[in-house]
């Protein structure tokens, strides 16, 4: 083998494979798919549970009894409906999905209240989805809490939130999708470009020509490389100008980061599209190993420094945690080259892509097996 | 007739058999992948990290340090300055800060209004939300204030709102989505790829046969796959409530996959090759999932959504499989999930059959 790569070869392998990915509208799908997953996807994921639909049974009907009624109805999280339905009644809308939550005022609220007495309120909650449960519930505490507490406390919580300040589900959530998006979109592009040839037979043109094994990996990969690099801009203008997503960081970290973690991605889909001997295994084992653990390690819906045992193994194993890092740091912190932990991240993620490549390199045989 | 649709399902399975590599990969994505997902997350805060600075020096910060306690927090770090603290917190080595002020113990004792600070990493947005009202809580339970109420809470159908159950679930009821679609439409377009699918339809055989026998064949695999799934991790590995009939969910299931393979039929209609079964069907199926109700409840989603979800199967069939395994919905009632999946499938197939079941 050549010890270096020559770049006209690469050249003429590089126009070849841009033609035959534009030719099979493949190009629509780049950029379609990114897109979409983040607008749907950043519309559409709530964390926060406004508008559960609350049954309040008042069997008070006292001056009191309506001041905590209109205390749900007032917030934004609830949305009240007052029946006079019996408490099995109520229990069989929650059970046919048609209420949340059912809240059962007892006869006697009033008069414990103003004997100074402590009266039950009982809450019913719809827990099939249990983290959505907890959160009604501690929303359901909260009201009754403030509605309860009319001597102030003596020690108040002087809450300083970080990073999200406004608490906005937006802007927790778009930069995980783009760290999920430009996961998952590149690897599944490359996994199937070696495979392809190997189960069409044109791989024997590359065992037969006397192109170099990196020269051939370079080659399938820079277009795919090139083609997505533009999806770093284009999510970017979603995140900033359609979410209002701020961008406190630097954008060269931002850019140079994304480049490495969509090299990252490529890489993992090559490496299938090498092992694999047949594409419907590579995109099964793609979309498997790629989409799962986009989520679970990307810090939106657990932060990493909660995780313990196999999950904080394995959450340190994808590079998705890496990246997601630097990734929120410059859109909600800003702490850029200064900290010393993201210039440690950046060093493992280019490691990912030595190590991943280097891999590559030693499966891909140039000859037949 | 019915031996050549048998023999066509058996050619389908022997072939898949034949794939070592793709019989591993279905058998881990339905053990150890949906175990992974079980086990991975919790979504109520749990082993908060939590830091302080005490400049207080005093008892009560201890007092209130010391109800910080697992499952929810992981214990205190102490720091010495707020900037070592809140650089711990840049790095997301800490989620939520304590500050004591000089003053706090002071204040405290002369029982005038006392502040704690709290800096707090709100990047996931609700967990921040649910640690400050946990909290608060602490707040009021450690000076002791009566609130003349009590909540007496009850949580139906599951009732330690056990997440990780309900975790592995949702994603064992996407991973058949996304499989029976890749499946199915691999099935055909390597046909169509390699033009067999022409000789096919030329022969003397009713193209719908070949194609519901092809359809048969790839849910049967995936069935498979659910029950393995549901023994050895679902109920095995985790406690999953089953408080409605198995067997419903096992019908449900069946319905839902045979009418998803209609959507893998319809990708197989467009596409010309596997690259581009890849790329449609996560186009395809991104919406579907996002319309189903899985992340977001469907009546908190924009209007015209709303009226779009009616077209997702697996928003009948997430609705249909929570009702059975939580709610305990008896099986006659479920009958709007049935049929919900079964009009959907239906329109499916028919556009399946006209497009890729002529040969002009």
């Amino acid at each position: 083998m050549k010890s270096f790569v020559r770049f006209s070869v690469i050249k003429a392998f590089v126009l070849k494979e841009l033609t035959e990915l534009v030719r099979t509208k493949l190009i629509i799908m780049v950029y379609m798919m990114p897109s979409m997953v983040t607008i749907l996807f950043g519309y559409g994921i709530a964390m926060d549970v406004t508008h559960s639909r609350i049954s309040i049974i008042d069997n008070d009907n006292s001056k009191y009894s309506s001041e905590l009624i209109s205390k749900f109805s007032h917030s934004k999280y609830f949305d009240v409906t007052l029946t006079h339905e019996s408490e099995a009644e109520a229990l069989e809308a929650i059970k046919k999905a048609q209420s949340d939550i059912v809240l059962i005022i007892p006869s006697s609220f009033e008069k414990n209240l103003l004997k100074g007495q402590k009266s039950e309120l009982g809450v019913f909650i719809d827990a099939a989805f249990a983290n959505r449960a907890s959160t009604m519930q501690n929303y359901v505490q909260g009201v009754i809490q403030s509605a309860a507490t009319t001597s102030a406390p003596m020690i108040t919580l002087n809450t300083r939130t970080l990073f999200n300040q406004a608490m906005r589900d937006e802007d927790a959530i778009v930069p995980g999708l783009i760290g999920l998006v430009l996961l998952v979109a590149p690897a599944i592009l490359t996994a199937l470009l070696i495979v392809k040839e190997k189960e069409k037979g044109t791989i024997f043109n590359f065992y037969a020509s006397p192109i170099g094994k990196l020269e051939f990996l370079i080659a399938k990969l820079l277009p795919v490389l090139m083609l997505h690099s533009l999806n770093i801009f284009i999510l970017f203008i979603w995140a900033t100008y359609l979410f209002d997503v701020p961008f406190r960081g630097s954008f060269f970290l931002y850019w140079l980061s994304s480049e490495i973690y969509i090299l990252i991605s490529l890489s993992i889909g090559m490496l299938i599209s090498i092992i694999a001997k047949r594409q419907i295994v590579a995109v099964v084992l793609t979309v498997i190993i790629t989409i799962l653990p986009a989520f679970l390690y990307s810090g939106m819906l657990m932060p990493i420094s909660s995780m313990q045992g196999i999950s904080w193994v394995e959450a340190h194993i994808f590079p998705v945690m890496y990246y997601n890092h630097i990734l929120y740091d410059t859109f909600l912190i800003g702490q850029g080259f200064d900290s010393p932990k993201i210039v440690l991240y950046l060093c493992i993620l280019i490691g990912y892509v030595v190590a991943l490549l280097g891999l590559g390199a030693l499966f891909l045989k140039k000859e037949m097996r | 007739m019915k031996s050549l649709f048998f023999a066509i399902v058996f050619k389908e399975l022997k072939s898949f058999m034949r794939s070592a590599a793709l019989v591993a990969v279905v058998l881990y994505s339905f053990t150890i992948d949906i175990y992974v997902a079980g086990e991975g997350i919790d979504i109520e805060p749990r082993n908060v990290a939590v830091g302080y600075v005490d400049n207080s020096g005093g008892g009560i910060s201890k007092k209130i340090l010391s109800n910080l306690h697992s499952p929810e927090f992981v214990a205190p770090v102490q720091f010495l300055s707020q900037k070592e603290l809140s650089n711990a917190i840049y790095n997301k080595e800490i989620m939520v800060g304590l500050v004591f002020d000089n003053d706090f113990e002071k204040l405290y004792r002369e029982k005038k209004n006392t502040q704690l600070n709290v800096l707090l990493d709100a990047t996931s947005a609700s967990q921040g939300f649910t640690t400050l009202m946990y909290l608060q809580s602490i707040l009021l339970s450690f000076e002791d204030i009566q609130i003349p109420l009590e909540l007496k809470i009850h949580k139906l159908f599951n009732q330690n709102s056990d997440n990780k159950s309900f975790m592995a679930l949702s994603e064992l009821l996407s991973l058949i989505t996304m499989l029976v679609v890749i499946l199915t439409a691999i099935v055909f377009v390597k046909e169509k790829e390699d033009g067999t699918w022409d000789i096919m339809l030329l022969m003397p055989i009713d193209a719908k046969l070949t194609i519901l026998a092809k359809t048969l064949s790839q849910v049967i695999i995936v069935m498979g796959g659910v029950i393995l799934s549901l023994g050895f991790v679902i109920f095995g590995m985790f406690d999953t409530p089953m408080n409605g009939s198995f067997w419903s969910f096992i019908f449900l299931t069946f319905l839902y996959t045979f009418s998803s393979a209609g959507i893998g039929l319809f990708v197989a209609a467009i596409a010309k090759d596997v690259m581009q079964v890849a790329q449609f069907s996560i186009v395809i199926m991104i919406p579907l999932i996002f319309l189903s109700g899985a992340w977001t409840p469907v009546y908190t989603m924009h209007p015209f959504f709303q009226v779009l979800s009616f077209f997702s199967p697996l928003r009948y069939y997430i609705e249909g499989s929570e009702s059975i395994f939580y709610r305990g919905t008896p099986f006659l009632d479920l009958y709007p999930y049935y049929f919900g999946v079964m009009i959907l499938g239906f329109i499916l197939y028919i556009i399946g059959f006209k497009k890729i079941g002529r040969l002009f």
